[in-house]
């Protein structure tokens, strides 16, 4: 397991009007080479905000203060624009939840796929950028993609669109693949066939995948290995399997309980919400984040800070009560 | 099931149609082509027994939510009837209505669009209580405070305005302003798909107590099977405009009989790394609603279909013990799903 | 499973509420503008004790005094007090401004929501009208009605009122036709509530926002197009003080002296600072507040 990204002590802070909102609290954690990273929260938990920092693609008001991101020797949040812009696009590609709104609705189809290619120097001439538009289009699972080069995004459903932005990622053979929420806006049957696509190009090209989702049933079907987010923090990180068998933070066990889940015979288990709401980030409660809301909260964990702690072989969690956690029932 | 059928349906949906007119412009009307016909709803018929918790389940477009406003008149039908306690609401003058209305409430889906930004908690719920005049004036202080606590709200929510409240605390309000009306029926259209999962069980579980707790029947309408599953006691699935199949839970879900059924079962992703395909649960994509399909409407994504499917439009029959299927071929789709089913292709 | 899901909820954060009544005093521009325009009013309303002399009363021994330690803005052609005569325009030159959006706004507001909220004929009718009046320039519509109602005060307002109302009515219909759609309008026809209270209650509030930071610009405009009647002698009648009238009167002397003109004129730029950072400021406490 080669590591391709390292990402230590990221820090983003949005000024707001009440103060400022610490987005991003000191995140570290490492992108290995070929594999799926799952990023998991709800809504403010941050985890978007990490992925837009890591790519300087912030909303103009925000500000990544703290913190490195090297990727192959160089830290991507220190590079010079124009050496960045090296890195964005080509080495470094995002796929984001909106689809539609990441497509400009009046260029064409073609033109769009092989604008990245054409800008990167990636391919010579526009006749062979045509050419492995064409190839992308088949590979994202697009019928007749000789034809369809001449359509407008308009001309595309919900789903087709999300393949485009996919193969637009592709189009300059990245190494890293940012996804953020790729499958969020589409429906249950088309969502399935995106996340089985976006799997099976990985797994063909070998490229490292950061999905970003709040869906933990996305993360159990797809990833390696999984970052649990809460209120701008990491809580817990750990293979894919340890977490949903033995995970060693409260909230990741609030939030596995609180999932419905199907069962194959129909019957149901009571759910057990986890109480409260997320913080406010401008005034997030002391020591743990998590502790207004946690069931095994104690004096200690109103005060300090509480930093990732190894838990076990590639399993870390930021929980110092983790050993007071019972087996999962 | 037998006594479902016994007690007569608090409300039943007969033949219900609503078709939009689209394209119905200038241009259309000078060239004297005929407008397209959106089929939103189509020939849909349903019976609800009271007490139950009937979950509605499709994609977007299946005309699951249309279905639901037309239920409660928001949305004027095209065709068919809505019998509520026997008495078809769609002939209900103006005037009648507005009284049915105390009876037959709705729950949104966005929190933060279906809250007036304007109005306090105190404002929405009083104003409720004192046009329907459901409760004496210097009783509406304590009735306010009730409904809260009903809902799990804080006391001292009263004097706020919707924008101090997180997503699943507008949610509770919403559903309290619901409450207010005493309604015998509710429905709760995607009540849980735009607040947090950490909140979607707390509103979940709140709707679950209500029902036992005041009796309540509901149609429970939502795009997620596991949430579906969750809390409803029987449910249909929606497709294109069609009802497809309907069941109670169990049986729905350990015997789903109908390929669309069984394809949104297999595509949502389970939370259990141990469980997982990479075969692709359900192929294509819908086709267009303003040319929908001959024949069965599914025709186009079913692994099953045959030169039947493509002519005849199947019929909602009854397979079993309250098992409705639309399919000519449901006694040829197995499930669970052998490794090497057509769909894996 | 009764319990839990009603004991959960935690208590409401109350720095919204504490903010929202902070809010006000945290615009600059609010603050500024607001300061300003008070500060006129009340130096108005203190005219008699800030300024001994007459506003009226002409002395023809003591004209075209340049501004000094006792005329402090100097007099004018009848030897009356300039100072004074612009403090005591102020509530005159306020209240048109005031009235004349006052008036518009309600009528197009009441018919820009009626076509938006009703649709059909009744919105072709009134925005087809509203079409009609908005292809007349204002001023022109404006003096064409005076010119038929005689010069004075309230033909002033009629004429403001009929060249004005048809901006709020598109306003107003551009909103209704967003807001209809919001779920609570859908939530209150759920709730059985009649049109009329829909409309009033939940619809038109709310289209009140943009209207009104329209009118904070709008009240500018008005009190330039009053003076420019003043001036053209179709508004406000002399002796009574008017800036623009001032300024009219003034003219013939604007190369002799300079102060019967430019010192109302600064009167009129005052009041329009004051009231477009006021709406300024007024647009962020309410966009904000959404």
């Amino acid at each position: 397991m080669e590591p391709i990204l390292e990402v230590r002590n990221l820090t983003t802070q949005i000024p707001t009007r009440r103060g400022l909102l610490t987005a991003v609290d000191d995140v570290s954690f490492t992108l290995h080479k070929g594999e799926i990273f799952g990023v998991v929260g709800e809504s403010g938990s941050g985890k978007s905000m990490t992925c837009r920092s890591l790519l300087r693609l912030l909303p103009s008001s925000a500000r990544t203060v703290q913190g490195s991101a090297v990727y192959r020797g160089s830290d991507l949040l220190r590079l010079p624009p124009k050496a960045f812009n090296q890195v964005r696009g080509r080495e470094i590609a995002m796929i984001f939840q909106d689809a539609m709104a990441v497509l400009n609705p009046v260029h064409r189809i073609g033109d769009q796929l092989t604008e990245a290619m054409l800008a990167h120097r990636v391919v010579a001439t526009p006749a062979e950028a045509r050419a492995r538009a064409v190839e992308l289009l088949r590979k994202v699972g697009i019928p007749a993609p000789e034809r369809r080069l001449q359509d407008y995004p308009h001309q595309f459903s919900g789903g087709m669109c999300q393949r485009l932005v996919i193969a637009i990622a592709l189009s300059c053979q990245p190494q890293i693949i940012l996804a953020d929420e790729p499958t969020t806006a589409l429906d249950v049957t088309i969502q399935d066939q995106i996340l089985k696509l976006l799997i099976g190009l990985q797994h063909e090209l070998g490229v490292s995948l950061v999905l970003v989702t709040h869906d933990m049933g996305v993360v159990a079907q797809s990833c390696q290995r999984v970052a649990v987010m809460y209120a701008g923090q990491i809580v817990e990180i750990a293979d894919t399997v340890s977490l949903f068998t033995a995970p060693k933070h409260p909230y990741t066990r609030g939030l596995l309980a609180c999932v419905p889940q199907l069962a194959a015979d129909g019957e149901v288990l009571p759910l057990a919400p986890i109480p409260g709401s997320p913080p406010d980030l401008v005034h997030p409660p002391a020591g743990c984040r998590f502790h207004p809301r946690c069931p095994l909260a104690s004096e200690e964990c109103r005060h300090g800070t509480f930093p990732l702690q190894q838990v076990g072989q590639q399993h870390v969690s930021a929980c110092i009560k983790h050993e007071e956690l019972g087996p999962l029932s | 099931m037998n006594d479902l059928r016994a007690v007569p349906p608090i409300l039943e949906v007969k033949g219900l149609s609503k078709r939009y007119v689209m394209n119905a412009g200038f241009w259309q009307q000078l060239t004297r082509r005929p407008p397209d016909l959106l089929h939103a709803v189509d020939d849909v018929s349903l019976r609800i027994a009271p007490g139950e918790i009937f979950g509605l389940v499709g994609e977007s477009g299946s005309g699951k939510s249309t279905l639901g406003r037309c239920l409660l008149r928001l949305v004027e039908p095209t065709a068919g009837q809505v019998l509520f306690r026997g008495v078809d609401i769609l002939q209900l003058p103006r005037a009648q209505m507005q009284g049915m209305r105390r009876k037959l409430q709705i729950i949104f889906q966005d929190p933060y669009s279906s809250l007036n930004p304007r109005m306090t908690v105190r404002q929405m719920l009083g104003e409720v209580l004192a046009v329907h005049r459901l409760c004496p004036p210097h009783r509406v202080e304590a009735r306010v405070r009730e409904l809260l606590h009903l809902v799990g709200l804080p006391a001292d929510a009263v004097d706020r305005f919707p924008r101090h409240f997180s997503g699943g605390q507008r949610q509770r309000i919403g559903i309290a302003r619901a409450l207010a009306m005493e309604p015998e029926f509710i429905v709760a259209d995607e009540p849980v798909s735009a607040v947090d999962v950490s909140i979607q069980a707390q509103v979940l579980n709140l709707l679950i107590d209500l029902k036992a707790q005041l009796g309540l029947t509901m149609l429970f309408i939502a795009h997620d099977l596991s949430v579906v599953q969750h809390i409803s006691t029987r449910v249909g699935v929606m497709y294109m405009g069609k009802l497809v199949e309907m069941a109670p839970r169990r049986l729905l879900f350990s015997q789903p009989r109908h390929p669309y059924t069984q394809g949104l079962l297999l595509a949502a992703p389970q939370p259990d790394p141990f469980h997982h395909s990479t075969r692709v649960a359900l192929e294509g994509e819908p086709p267009s609603p303003l040319h929908p399909p001959a024949g069965c409407r599914f025709h186009t994504r079913c692994p099953l279909a045959s030169d039947r499917c493509r002519q005849a439009p199947p019929p909602l029959q009854e397979i079993g013990e309250g098992h409705w299927v639309a399919c000519h071929h449901h006694d040829l789709a197995v499930w669970p799903p052998p490794a090497a089913t057509p769909w894996a292709a | 499973m009764s319990e839990p899901s009603t004991a959960v909820v935690g208590r409401v954060n109350d720095w919204g509420l504490r903010w929202r009544e902070a809010r006000w005093l945290q615009q600059p521009a609010l603050l500024v503008g607001g300061g300003l325009l008070l500060a006129m009013v009340l130096a108005s309303l203190l005219a008699k004790q800030i300024s001994p002399y007459d506003p009226i009363a002409q002395n023809l021994s003591n004209t075209l005094q340049p501004p000094g330690p006792v005329h402090w803005f100097g007099t004018d052609n009848f030897g009356r007090d300039i100072f004074t005569r612009v403090l005591h325009a102020v509530q005159l030159d306020l209240q048109i401004g005031v009235l004349s959006v006052l008036f518009p706004m309600v009528l197009g507001l009441f018919l820009g929501s009626l076509a938006g909220y009703l649709g059909g004929w009744v919105e072709t009718v009134v925005m087809r009208v509203v079409d009609v009046f908005t292809a007349f320039p204002f001023l022109v519509m404006v003096i064409a009605i005076i010119a038929i109602l005689g010069p004075g005060l309230t033909s002033m307002y009629v004429a403001l009122t009929l060249a004005g109302w048809s901006a709020y009515a598109r306003i107003a219909r551009g909103e209704i036709l967003v807001i209809k759609k919001a779920e609570y309008v859908q939530a209150a026809r759920a709730l059985g509530f009649s049109n009329l209270r829909i409309m009033f209650r939940h619809i038109l509030p709310n289209i009140v926002t943009p209207a009104i930071i329209f009118a904070m610009s709008d009240i500018v405009l008005v009190i330039l197009s009053t003076t420019s009647l003043s001036f053209l002698g179709l508004g406000v009648q002399p002796p009574t003080p008017e800036w623009g009238s001032m300024i009219a009167e003034g003219r013939p002397f604007i190369m002799t002296a300079w102060w019967l003109v430019t010192l109302p004129g600064m009167a009129i730029v005052l009041v329009g600072l004051g009231l477009s950072l006021l709406g300024d400021g007024l647009a962020d406490v309410l966009r904000t507040e959404e």
